[in-house]
């Protein structure tokens, strides 16, 4: 168990050359690490546009302070090249939005689910410093206790939660789904919260909610127009 | 002003049919805050000068360790604390895997620091020990016993003495009298609570007398007082709260170890420490279902009578003794003979887990039923209802045999074949048996301004359950009010005491009080209001927010204006009466799944459970609770099995991939039935019950579709293509 003659030992911080299995992936150009998509199989970005990003690519170091577009605000926020957006949405953002939840941390469970360009994505997935430029919509950006979002007002009427700690990430993944196809039927929802796990067995009421928000927001957009 | 319930009419639950607020779909009042995030979990607890904990574990259940060194972590920047938490010196050793495991704690400024704290850590282990992880290594005659009393106490030791009941002389004549007999052994995995919110805690103590413990915990009345010991602080100035928390199913009563390093690190910096376990860490020591082999040999006659049984069991509850109920469980049987015993591991101890020993027992007993059955060609569904002496049973079974299909369903006394595509669709049944009453102490307060608002207080804990809404209706329901208008107090060691959330007891523990405490609010409020309206208090009437004279609409007040002649504020206490609640539950589900003979996949169509528990107070909650345990039953079922190395000692599924949980693409059709055909006007509580008889149902349909009797769970692929080769 000893581990003072590992080389990747990620001992140092702050500006003291800093190394973690994550920093390693990044410095060496792994950029997809961070392209893992929630909600099914992840679709690879363009070669194209991988062979550009690639070449972008600096090898960061120590802590640095980006800024990100979290539901509509720029908030600058200091990170390490290793952190990832769920823990700098926890715990580093101030105040912290702690709505997306910590529950494996390796992108098995779908609870810190985040809306990254239109798309789910886990943020336990994503680092910090490849989400700059990007708009990213966490469940705090959904709605608000007194101006529910549709799904969120869906989830509500149904009870389509209990213990509530995986309930953020499938409001953000149902919201995700019906963004991208508002007609979706029950299956293809089921599909787009695969992604996600519930230990309390909350689905059956899930379905329920996401087919009434459909039905509310496909009537909201009819009544618009 | 303060009153206390005096002499006067004794309370009683309201007919369903009178019910306003009750027996109804009532939206949970927490909803708004779980759905945008802004529900506050102890994870989600960020408080100043708030340092981040981290636990070091060994990874081999068993080791001499030579070494701890911390001091490479006090160098990592941001770590502030750092600290070996085994007295190497005097040969303190990892005994099991569990919370004997934990070598050491590092917190700092960041999590992300605190990781690398933990990895700075040097722990050299003088011999890693034979693991002793699996039953069949914990029985091996070389095999070095490692049950509880390894570290004082009389020694460890290899299995526990075997508790009977019933007569073996008696029940081995009665098999040899009977027309067919079914010798089988049926085996459970270890099973994980996978609550998504880990064990844990933010502890904020900055020196001083005080503290305030924000603990995932399934009893906050409780734990105030062993908080306060790890802290060593007065019970009185110690306060812990849970407003929201992610999961427990029976996992998280106490303080556990993490707790009393979360308490030490705390007092150690006078800081605030944030200490939930990584996942890894909560397979590895927040306990689990224990595992069990269960030996059957039952015998039946020819015309359907469960004769005789007897059983040879073990428990798997790795350092604790694990749970099973006694054979014949919920059947009768003429003569039948139990024995069971722990057989201990090094492992991480079996912790209560919804209806502990249920769901072990209820699979092999109702495998066996259903073996008997087929053995004697009987329909299964009679064979039970034959078996059953509780009607209540018979007319839940029917009703689920209604709405699975099993009137229409071609083959009931043999298994059917798979068809032309090479599926195969069978029904299967079982039934569920629960306690649920609650408990004293438990009190509730009822205050209510002169300005209309009005709160109920009682220390119970939402676990997800929906209590802090029942709180709310209940007190609607005696005062003509909404929910809504309604503040419920919960989750506070500050509020009156109510009991641990385990076993079903909330709904029976926390609803008398409520109801007691709102019916005294009621009654000196009626005493106001009966002067200012100049009639007898007996006659008011509460309803749609109004008080009015029975008879004279006309004559009434606004909830508000009621609330105006009280003058000041009014508090009341209800405390606990047994006759609001009650005891003794039933269900019955059954399940219709397809089996794919070319691959082996057994996808379940659909559950159904019929379920009993007095008075159904919230029907959309009653209906989650129901789904949540077939769907939990089922994950048992088909997926769920912790698995280990045996010669590294190393858990292999320490994460939710390589652990799986049912997701949204493995559930099918669910469909949860109160029972309304239950008189009894009482509180119950019942949400242990729908976990116990899914995934035998399930077994039992797939024989039914094809023939396969798969024995032991996880009821995977490769047991039904193993079984169909053996039957052609």
């Amino acid at each position: 168990m000893s581990n003072s003659s590992n080389p990747l030992h990620p001992l140092q911080s702050e500006g003291r050359d800093p190394i973690s299995r994550r920093s390693f992936l990044k410095g060496t150009g792994a950029v997809a690490a961070g392209g893992v998509l929630a909600g099914g199989v992840a679709e690879g970005r363009g070669a194209g546009e991988r062979d550009a990003r690639a070449q972008e690519v600096a090898v960061l170091r120590g802590a640095l302070e980006i800024e990100l577009d979290v539901n509509g605000r720029k908030t600058k926020v200091r990170v390490e090249p290793r952190t990832t957006l769920l823990s700098t949405l926890r715990s580093r953002l101030v105040p912290p939005l702690t709505g997306s939840k910590e529950v494996c941390d390796q992108g098995n469970c779908g609870a810190c689910t985040v809306i990254v360009d239109g798309r789910p994505a886990y943020s336990c997935m994503q680092l910090a410093v490849d989400m700059v430029g990007r708009e990213i919509r966490t469940v705090e950006g959904l709605g608000a206790p007194d101006a529910l979002s549709p799904v969120q007002e869906a989830f509500c009427a149904h009870d389509a939660l209990m213990c509530g700690f995986c309930t953020p990430g499938f409001v953000v993944a149902t919201t995700a789904c019906l963004e991208r196809n508002p007609h979706a039927d029950l299956g293809e929802i089921q599909r787009g919260i695969a992604g996600n796990v519930c230990r309390c067995g909350t689905y059956p009421h899930i379905f329920d909610a996401a087919l009434a928000a459909r039905d509310a927001m496909a009537g909201a957009a009819k009544g618009g127009k | 002003m303060a009153s206390t319930p005096s002499a006067r009419a004794e309370t009683r639950w309201k007919p369903r049919a009178e019910q306003t607020v009750l027996n109804a779909d009532i939206r949970r009042l927490d909803g708004p805050l779980k759905v945008t995030g802004a529900a506050r979990y102890s994870h989600d607890v960020r408080v100043p000068n708030m340092v981040y904990a981290r636990l070091l574990l060994c990874p081999y259940p068993r080791a001499k360790i030579a070494k701890i060194d911390v001091e490479p972590a006090r160098a990592v920047p941001g770590v502030v604390y750092a600290e070996p938490l085994k007295d190497v010196a005097s040969g303190e050793g990892v005994l099991y895997q569990g919370d004997d495991s934990v070598l050491a704690v590092v917190a700092a400024e960041t999590p992300e620091a605190a990781e690398d704290g933990l990895r700075a850590i040097v722990v050299e282990a003088e011999e890693l020990l034979p693991p002793v992880v699996t039953v069949e290594q914990a029985l091996e005659p070389d095999s070095p016993p490692v049950g509880p009393g390894g570290r004082g106490g009389g020694g460890p030791r290899r299995e526990s003495e075997p508790a009977t009941s019933g007569d073996e002389t008696a029940a081995r004549a009665a098999l040899e009298a009977c027309d067919v007999v079914v010798d089988a052994t049926y085996r459970l995995p270890v099973q994980h609570h996978a609550c998504l919110e880990t064990h844990g805690m933010v502890v904020e103590y900055r020196g001083g007398e005080e503290a305030t413990v924000y603990a995932s915990t399934q009893a906050v009345s409780g734990l105030a007082g062993e908080a306060a010991q790890a802290l060593g602080l007065a019970r009185e100035r110690v306060r812990v709260v849970t407003q929201h928390m992610g999961g427990g199913f029976g996992s998280k009563f106490s303080l556990g170890l993490e707790g009393g390093v979360a308490c030490r690190a705390a007092r150690d910096l006078g800081r605030p420490v944030h200490l939930m376990l990584t996942r890894k860490d909560e397979f590895l020591m927040a306990g689990n279902r224990s595992g069990s082999i269960q030996h059957m040999v039952g015998g039946a006659s020819a015309d359907g009578a469960f004769k005789a049984l007897v059983t040879d069991c073990i428990r798997e509850g790795g350092q604790g003794g694990g749970a099973l109920p006694s054979h014949p469980y919920i059947y009768s049987v003429e003569s039948a003979f139990h024995m069971a015993r722990s057989v201990y591991t090094a492992l991480d101890s079996s912790r209560a887990m919804r209806a502990p020993g249920h769901p072990q027992a209820s699979f092999a007993i109702e495998s066996m039923v259903d073996e008997l059955a087929y053995a004697i060609g009987m329909d299964p569904l009679e064979f039970r209802m034959r078996n059953l002496e509780d009607e209540v049973y018979h007319r839940q079974l029917g009703r689920v045999a209604d709405e699975i299909g099993w009137g229409a369903h071609p083959h009931k006394t043999a298994p059917g074949k798979p068809d032309a595509e090479g599926h195969a669709v069978g029904i299967g049944f079982g039934v569920s048996v629960w306690g649920g009453q609650g408990r004293p102490p438990s009190s509730c307060g009822v205050r209510i301004q002169p300005d209309g608002s009005i709160s109920a207080s009682i220390c119970t804990q939402d676990l997800g359950t929906g209590v802090r809404t029942l709180v709310a209706a209940i007190v609607a329901e005696e005062l003509g009010l909404r929910p809504t208008d309604v503040t419920p107090r919960i989750g506070d060691s500050d509020l009156p005491p109510s009991a641990g959330s385990g076993g079903s007891v909330t709904t029976g523990s926390v609803a008398p009080p409520v109801k007691e405490a709102a019916h005294a609010a009621r009654e000196a409020l009626e005493a106001k209001v009966a002067v200012a309206l100049n009639c007898d208090p007996a006659g008011l009437r509460w309803k749609d927010r109004q008080v009015f004279v029975e008879g004279e609409p006309s004559r009434a007040l606004t909830w508000e204006q009621a609330c105006a002649t009280l003058g000041e504020p009014l508090s009341v206490r209800g405390e606990w009466r047994a006759e609001l609640t009650g005891r003794g539950v039933h269900g019955a589900q059954a399940a219709r799944v397809r089996v794919d003979a070319l691959t082996g996949a057994i996808h379940v169509e659909k559950m159904v459970c019929v379920q009993d528990s007095g008075l159904v107070f919230n029907r959309l909650a009653y209906r989650s609770q129901v789904n949540g345990g077939m769907i939990q039953a089922l994950s048992y079922g088909l997926l769920e099995q912790r698995v280990f190395d045996p010669d590294l000692g190393l858990m292999l599924t320490a994460n939710l991939e390589d652990y799986k949980i049912a997701g949204a693409l493995e559930i099918g059709e669910i469909v949860a039935i109160p029972d309304d055909d239950d008189p009894r006007q009482e509180a119950i509580g019942m949400a242990e019950a729908p976990v116990i008889p899914g995934h035998g149902a399930i077994a039992n349909a797939v024989f039914n579709a094809c023939g396969v009797r798969i024995r032991e769970l996880p009821l995977t692929p490769d047991k039904v293509l193993m079984g169909l080769a053996e039957r052609s």
